[in-house]
């Protein structure tokens, strides 16, 4: 096979391409997959569209009512206020998890050892459900005996005798924390990766001409790492706003509606107060956000990194 | 690098690893912490200021025994794998021809996989409520393993694609040379070199639909009830079981663990939807 290879020479322009490929073979590959994703997707997606075009509460749909749904959407100020919480929330954790993960890759990249343990420990944080994330921070912060709050919160009177998440200045900032807890290990080893497949070239070259690693970092590292920070960064930041998990275990929107992301909005809008037009209507300008952070997300990608 | 240089390093990367070790010790503590509530008795737990010595006790994993939560884990358990295996079927051809083939709307199509992945749950939860209220899909296998398929079909496409890219193409094409059928190629060469991204891919995919949380807790109900919802049950009217809790939240750990020792550095190739090679 190997010498077959190597005795007749393939035009590499060409993909393989045996006995005049059927056009329609590659359209057969992915035809399973397009239709599933078509049937439980897109068809979701416009059954949504329609929703938010008809007057629909409590499970029954009447009317078509135009654009009502989203007039009464954009005037609510609850709608306004869970946007507010989300640029909050993904405005403080995504840069603090940014920045302490790239140091944390800086400091993995110094030679540490037994990394073949260390790495896949550093990754429980994001790999395990965030729902025992929740839990796990339900414990450590739960008010009087919490072992966080008691021994670190209570002690340096940062708070009383009760749960951080119930207060509605702080609620919010622990959710932040509990965030960051989660995220920054992701960021971490993202980073780590891309500085292991760094070329050494450049390195080489710095250290015969005697540069220092302040020098290094800012001048080798740090441009030849931009893109691939560009595009994690970007990741995270799109996955931020759609947290629900641990914020629905930790406060559901509570106190009042302090920590109310809009996940954990369009949640109750469907499945307490059975206002399905407005949640769809809502869903609606979710997707089609999501939909623009997903191109860019693609075209960063795909041109600065060349990745995909 | 010269001799002398060699032992400042080590030096210097013993203090590194120390560093990094005391950093994962702070971080991974409350998880260590959580595991230790599993055997504490109720009265230690509560206890101002925290007990660290206590009489161990297995009260909490009777009553979670008792009350049936095995039964969460076994549907999780069949669940995950039954949707897991139904990915790779329908997933790999796709996967395979976005990475070799020439389409018409090629990228319109990824960038419509890539969208599906990225979609927020709870816009999807909506209409599959209401689709599957109406067609009797709510609390039963079926209707999960659809909505799995939003965010895992998608995903395993778009990474597993990735894998695909890494395959040199000229044994590919030498085989199609010598005569060799798609089916052969695709079975005696394309499948061997993917096994591990297959695998690799595929693990990812248990893990996402073992932690998922927000579908299972809308579509699902008393008779397809996954280990992560049975977690909030546990703050019942009488107060909130902690100790149970904690016997759950790790017992739902525990695979997650097993598969990032196993996954290792293919979980940032993975995690990062294949834009970081790891």
């Amino acid at each position: 096979m190997t010498t077959a290879a190597d005795a007749i020479a393939v035009p590499s322009s060409a993909a393989p391409t045996p006995t005049r490929e059927r056009f329609w073979y590659p359209y057969l590959l992915i035809a399973p997959s397009m239709i599933v994703l078509t049937v439980v997707s897109l068809i979701p997606f416009l059954y949504t569209v329609f929703l938010s075009l008809h007057a629909a509460k409590f499970g029954r749909v009447t009317d078509f009512i135009g654009l009502d749904n989203y007039i009464q959407l954009l005037t609510d100020p609850r709608f306004w206020n869970s946007i507010g919480i989300a640029v909050i929330f993904v405005g403080i954790a995504v840069p603090i998890e940014f920045m302490l993960g790239l140091i944390g890759a800086l400091v993995l990249n110094q030679n540490v050892r037994g990394r073949s343990i260390l790495v896949p420990l550093l990754f429980m944080p994001t790999m395990m459900a965030p729902i025992v994330v929740g839990l796990l921070w339900k414990i450590m912060l739960a008010g009087s005996w919490g072992f966080f709050s008691y021994n670190v919160l209570e002690r340096f009177h940062l708070i009383g005798n009760t749960s951080v998440f119930a207060s509605p200045d702080l609620a919010l900032f622990a959710l932040i924390f509990v965030d960051i807890w989660q995220w920054t290990p992701f960021m971490m080893l993202a980073f780590f990766a891309g500085l292991q497949a760094l070329p050494l070239g450049p390195y080489r070259a710095a250290a015969i001409d005697g540069a220092n690693g302040v020098q290094i970092f800012f001048n080798i590292t740090l441009p030849m790492l931009t893109p691939l920070l560009a595009v994690i960064g970007l990741l995270r930041f799109i996955d931020a706003f759609k947290v629900f998990d641990t914020v629905f275990i930790l406060t559901n929107g509570g106190p009042g509606i302090a920590t109310e992301t809009p996940s954990i909005l369009a949640n109750k809008m469907t499945f307490e107060f059975w206002n399905i037009g407005e949640a769809s209507a809502m869903a609606v300008l979710i997707w089609i956000a999501f939909f623009v952070f997903c191109n860019v997300f693609y075209q960063v990608a795909k041109k600065r990194l060349n990745a995909f | 690098m010269t001799q002398s240089t060699a032992s400042s390093r080590s030096s210097g990367s013993l203090f590194w690893t120390g560093a990094v070790i005391a950093y994962a010790a702070v971080v991974l503590f409350p998880i260590f912490w959580m595991a230790l509530m599993m055997v504490m008795p109720n009265d230690a737990m509560f206890a101002r200021p925290t007990v660290f010595l206590f009489k161990p006790t297995l009260d909490h994993f009777n009553y979670v025994l008792e009350q049936g939560f095995y039964w969460s884990l076994l549907t999780s358990f069949v669940l995950c794998t039954v949707s897991t295996a139904l990915i790779i079927v329908i997933g790999t051809p796709a996967a395979y021809a976005f990475a070799r083939f020439e389409m018409k709307l090629k990228d319109d199509l990824f960038l419509f996989i890539l969208a599906t992945r990225m979609a927020p749950p709870v816009c999807l939860a909506i209409p599959f409520y209401l689709i599957f209220a109406k067609i009797n899909l709510l609390d039963t296998f079926l209707g999960l393993t659809l909505a799995y398929m939003t965010f895992n079909l998608s995903f395993y496409v778009w990474v597993l694609r990735s894998f695909c890219r890494d395959l040199p193409a000229e044994l590919e094409e030498a085989a199609a040379l010598e005569g060799w059928s798609r089916a052969q190629i695709f079975r005696r060469i394309v499948f061997p070199l993917l096994r591990n991204g297959i695998v690799a891919t595929a693990v990812l995919c248990f893990i996402f639909a073992w932690n998922e949380f927000l579908f299972a807790f809308m579509l699902g109900g008393e008779n397809v009830q996954t280990l992560p919802v049975s977690i909030p049950k546990l703050i019942t009217s009488q107060g909130v079981r902690w100790g149970e809790m904690a016997v759950v939240g790790i017992t739902a750990l525990l695979p997650v663990l097993a598969a990032v020792f196993v996954l290792q550095r293919h979980i940032v190739r993975g995690l990062t939807l294949g834009a970081v090679k790891g």
